[in-house]
């Protein structure tokens, strides 16, 4: 695929996912046993995409996030700019290439961005914007179960276009 | 550093500060008018609208499915009969349940002062961080603009929190950031009741105020954002504290399955935050 097929592809994703996330597998539907599939995106970015720019892929994929939940201006572009910069350092280590770390990496970045979130929240206000670390490992393994698969059959599908 | 570079430390440093700088809670402070953030709005409609309305239709066929199902087990002759019996059943059941609906809403619209328009919900918040907020499919080009209230038959909802051209983003009365200035219907002792995420919470009513468990709660129209008279909720337990008493009240409306709501087109005159 060339670079702009793999941008539109890619952008078209991440607008498809931000939309599940906020109809079908909202959280205000389903709790906190949802997957954040835009994170599991962002983790993905930053380990297999050569495109440049695609951390304004992950910026922007933040900002849907601030708008559709509440306009909280950065809290999610940054924090999810943030674990993309973290993970990109990190994606030419060798482990990484491993279903089993990339599971791991996928968690880390969960509590990684939430941890992000609420220690601004914690400085900034008592707004009551809170939530339980509980919900935050519950979230980490969900996308972990859920990113994992979605990994492997990006990868397969990826493979098949490449060929 | 390790497997983490110090440059990327040092950026994700910054950026960290960079975010508590513009972190804010306060609705206040935020560019509701930022033209980005209207387009996200209007690029996700579509698909939200798209999504919502398959998503209606999948648990229709759903429904419909499972009523087949049940009906084979009986007589082969019966079933025909009573499958389309049954689809016509559920159908009007349908029907006449969003009959009912739309019947209580021309009920609201007819006893409310302000022009109206009702909006059917197509999406909800895709964070966890903040759940209270919920995406209905009226926008700018229908008249909607921040801060109007938002009602169903059922009482208060909430208050339009960000308009984009064909959607709007409605922050609900049980999110920690809302407010609504409220009477106790039965003794007109007055609080301002507060979002509190699973529910909500009336405070600043005098001690001396009569309230009881099962009391209704009612907007008092001062707040300059909700319209007098609209229910709130019920009041469930009462807990005293210094000289205020605050007590739990609980939505009249059901946010979790919000399908109808009623925009409410009066203008702001001043905003009461619970900041």
């Amino acid at each position: 695929m060339n670079r702009t097929v793999n941008v539109i592809v890619l952008i078209l994703i991440s607008i498809l996912f931000i939309t599940l996330q906020s109809t079908v597998l909202s959280p205000a539907n389903r709790s906190f046993f949802f997957p954040d599939l835009n994170l599991i995106l962002i983790v993905f970015l930053a380990i297999y995409t050569e495109t440049r720019g695609s951390f304004l892929l992950a910026a922007g994929n933040g900002y849907m996030m601030d708008v559709l939940s509440g306009n909280l201006p950065g809290t999610f572009t940054i924090s999810r700019l943030s674990a993309y910069l973290l993970v990109r350092t990190s994606s030419n280590h060798v482990y990484l290439k491993k279903i089993v770390v990339q599971g791991l990496v996928i968690f880390f970045a969960t509590i990684f961005t939430w941890a992000f979130i609420l220690s601004i929240i914690k400085i900034r206000s008592n707004s009551g914007l809170q939530i339980s670390v509980s919900e935050v490992l519950i979230q980490g393994l969900v996308n972990t179960v859920v990113g994992v698969p979605l990994f492997i059959a990006a990868k397969r599908v990826h493979a098949r276009f490449q060929k | 550093m390790g497997l983490f570079k110090r440059r990327t430390v040092i950026v994700i440093l910054i950026l960290f500060f960079v975010a508590i700088q513009l972190f804010s809670v306060d609705l206040r402070e935020r560019n509701s008018q930022n033209p980005v953030s209207k387009f996200v709005l209007t690029l996700t409609y579509y698909p939200q609208k798209f999504i919502s309305s398959l998503t209606d239709k999948t648990v229709d066929i759903w429904r419909d499915y499972l009523a087949l199902l049940n009906v084979r087990e009986e007589n082969k002759k019966l079933r025909e009969q009573l499958n389309s019996l049954r689809q016509e059943r559920f159908g009007v059941a349908e029907i006449k349940a969003q009959n009912k609906r739309l019947k209580k809403l021309l009920l609201f619209k007819d006893e409310t002062a302000y022009p109206v328009m009702s909006a059917n919900v197509i999406g909800a918040s895709p964070s966890i961080l903040r759940s209270q907020v919920v995406i209905v499919d009226k926008g700018n080009i229908d008249g909607v603009s921040e801060g109007m209230p938002v009602a169903s038959y059922d009482g208060i909802v909430g208050r339009i929190l960000l308009v984009g051209d064909k959607s709007s983003e409605v922050l609900l009365i049980t999110d920690p950031v809302s407010a609504v200035d409220a009477y106790i219907h039965r003794t007109r002792a007055r609080g301002i009741v507060k979002g509190i995420g699973t529910g909500c919470q009336m405070e600043y009513i005098e001690n001396k105020s009569d309230v009881s468990i099962g009391d209704k709660v009612i907007s008092s129209g001062k707040d300059g954002f909700f319209p007098k008279g609209v229910i709130i909720g019920t009041v469930t337990s009462i807990d005293s504290k210094g000289s205020f008493i605050s007590a739990a009240v609980a939505p009249h409306v059901d946010l979790n399955s919000l399908e109808e709501v009623i925009i409410i087109q009066k203008s702001v005159n001043n905003v009461v935050l619970n900041e």
